[in-house]
């Protein structure tokens, strides 16, 4: 089968520093990737890149079948649906503060994928409900907790209904209990069968959710497998020392 | 000398009446030049940015009164003859607009740059986003400084009586010129810009609060909430 995601030799730089070395990254449809590795050490701009938040400057991206980015040049024809087709979370949320919880989950329903308002707005209340706010469906951004609002950036990414969905450093803002709320979202989303990237700190989490986990360092792929193996028995040094600091701290 | 003010209620009312043209001429084409010179000023480009900056700290620096004579005597002695009405209302918009701008600016860069990521990563176009997500959160930043401006270029348009505009003070030295009873006279025009200006800053403090509270103040808005609550309600009988 081929892959949902395939990235190739994929190259980014910053001015003078280079932020990805020829990068190779597979995801197959219903699987979950996640990346761990150091801050600065690329995760999030290679996560970026897969949606072209971030131009990458060499390189193959392939996203269910469709070529988006060939030898370095953007080839995607509809940037806007690719967008809604791979979603993304952030780590700073990035809701909308003007509008209420279930507005987000609406706007770009309405304003980019042409959807009626009705059936946004009933997807919205139903999205609302799935991350368990409905109670909090008209609160504004500013009046909710960290957990709270990630899980309406959830609900709006879902909203659009896509095929595969990116998250960067999702729990990182965030203090213990809300961390506990949004894993369990996405312990939810990856059991209904959702293709995840994720960009992580949670090590224990992202060895019981995912598929493949990919070590990232200075800009490479250090070491790359199922979780038991790159977790639980690394093979190279900069894996080990890095996840015996991250159970230390 | 008595002041017979009922003798002058109806030009009382046509020079308010002017004076609300020149208020709502002024702001709006104000509103228009600055918000394209806060986009201006954002652009990457030095020759779009520049020119911006220029006519800013230009018109920043400029009393009113001079614009006023510049463009109503000063043309008018090269040839170029500006209706009182056309010449005055240009001139509060040159003005204005540059102080608009800044406004606008601050609002504009207020909204954090997040945001505009959040709304391309939800596939919305990049006027989408800027109408959308953009818009409201700068208007939201930059609505202070605005209804500060608009009363204060409501009380600005008496600077007109310079060039016998009309409005409520050329009217007010009018009769102060035909009866000689000026403390009177300007008292009563005092209380009458008084008495516009305080309910509009009260209005505009009102609006101010309403959209920092985020109350759904568009049709839109207010249908699609409706509809929220409906639902919801539905969802929680069941």
């Amino acid at each position: 089968m081929s892959a949902l995601i395939e990235v190739r030799g994929l190259s980014k730089s910053f001015g003078a520093a280079t932020v990805l070395h020829s990068v190779d990254v597979e995801v197959r449809a219903g699987e979950i990737l996640t990346i761990l590795g150091q801050s600065g050490g690329g995760k999030s701009t290679l996560l970026r890149c897969i949606n072209l938040l971030e131009i990458p400057d060499g390189g193959n991206i392939t996203i269910a079948s469709q070529p988006v980015v060939s030898d370095g040049r953007i080839v995607v024809k509809d940037l806007a649906r690719l967008r809604q087709k791979v979603g993304m979370v952030f780590q700073r949320f990035n809701l909308f503060p003007h509008l209420t919880a279930v507005e987000n989950v609406i706007l770009a329903q309405t304003r980019a994928a042409g959807i009626s308002e009705d059936e946004a707005v009933e997807t919205a209340v139903r999205l609302i409900r799935r991350v368990g706010l409905s109670h909090r469906a008209l609160a504004f951004p500013d009046q909710m907790s960290g957990g709270e609002q990630q899980r309406v950036a959830i609900a709006r990414a879902l909203a659009l209904n896509p095929t595969a969905l990116l998250f960067d450093e999702p729990t990182s803002a965030l203090d213990p209990e809300s961390t506990r709320e949004v894993l369990t979202v996405m312990r939810e989303l990856a059991e209904g069968g959702m293709t995840m990237v994720i960009v992580t700190h949670e090590v224990p989490f992202a060895r019981q959710i995912s598929d493949q986990v990919a070590f990232v360092d200075a800009g490479l792929i250090v070491e790359k497998g199922p979780p038991d193996q790159v977790i639980g028995a690394p093979l190279e040094e900069r894996t080990r020392s890095f996840l015996s600091h991250s159970a230390a701290g | 000398m008595k002041v017979e003010w009922g003798d002058y209620t109806s030009d009382l009312v046509t020079a308010l009446w002017r004076t609300m043209e020149y208020t709502f001429l002024g702001f709006v084409g104000a509103v228009l030049l600055g918000l394209v010179l806060a986009l201006m000023r954002r652009s990457r480009r030095r020759f779009v940015r520049i020119p911006a900056a220029i006519y800013t700290e230009l018109f920043r620096n400029i009393p009113l009164l001079a614009i006023i004579f510049i463009t109503y005597f000063g043309l008018a002695s090269i040839g170029v003859l500006l209706d009182a009405i056309v010449a005055g209302a240009l001139s509060l918009v040159i003005f204005y607009a540059a102080y608009l701008s800044e406004i606008f600016r601050a609002g504009l860069n207020g909204v954090h740059a997040g945001q505009r990521e959040g709304a391309e990563a939800l596939g919305m176009s990049r006027m989408r986003c800027f109408w959308q997500v953009i818009m409201p959160q700068a208007l939201r930043l930059a609505l202070p400084g605005t209804a500060t401006m608009l009363v204060d270029l409501l009380k600005s348009t008496s600077l007109l009586v310079t060039i016998a505009a009309g409005e409520l003070m050329s009217q007010a030295q009018l009769i102060s010129s035909e009866t000689f009873r000026a403390l009177e006279v300007y008292l009563v025009i005092a209380a009458i810009y008084f008495a516009v200006c305080y309910p509009l800053s009260q209005l505009l403090l009102l609006l101010e609060r309403k959209v920092q509270a985020g109350t759904p103040l568009t049709p839109g808005r207010r249908r699609r909430v409706a509809k929220v609550k409906a639902l919801l309600a539905a969802g929680a009988s069941t």
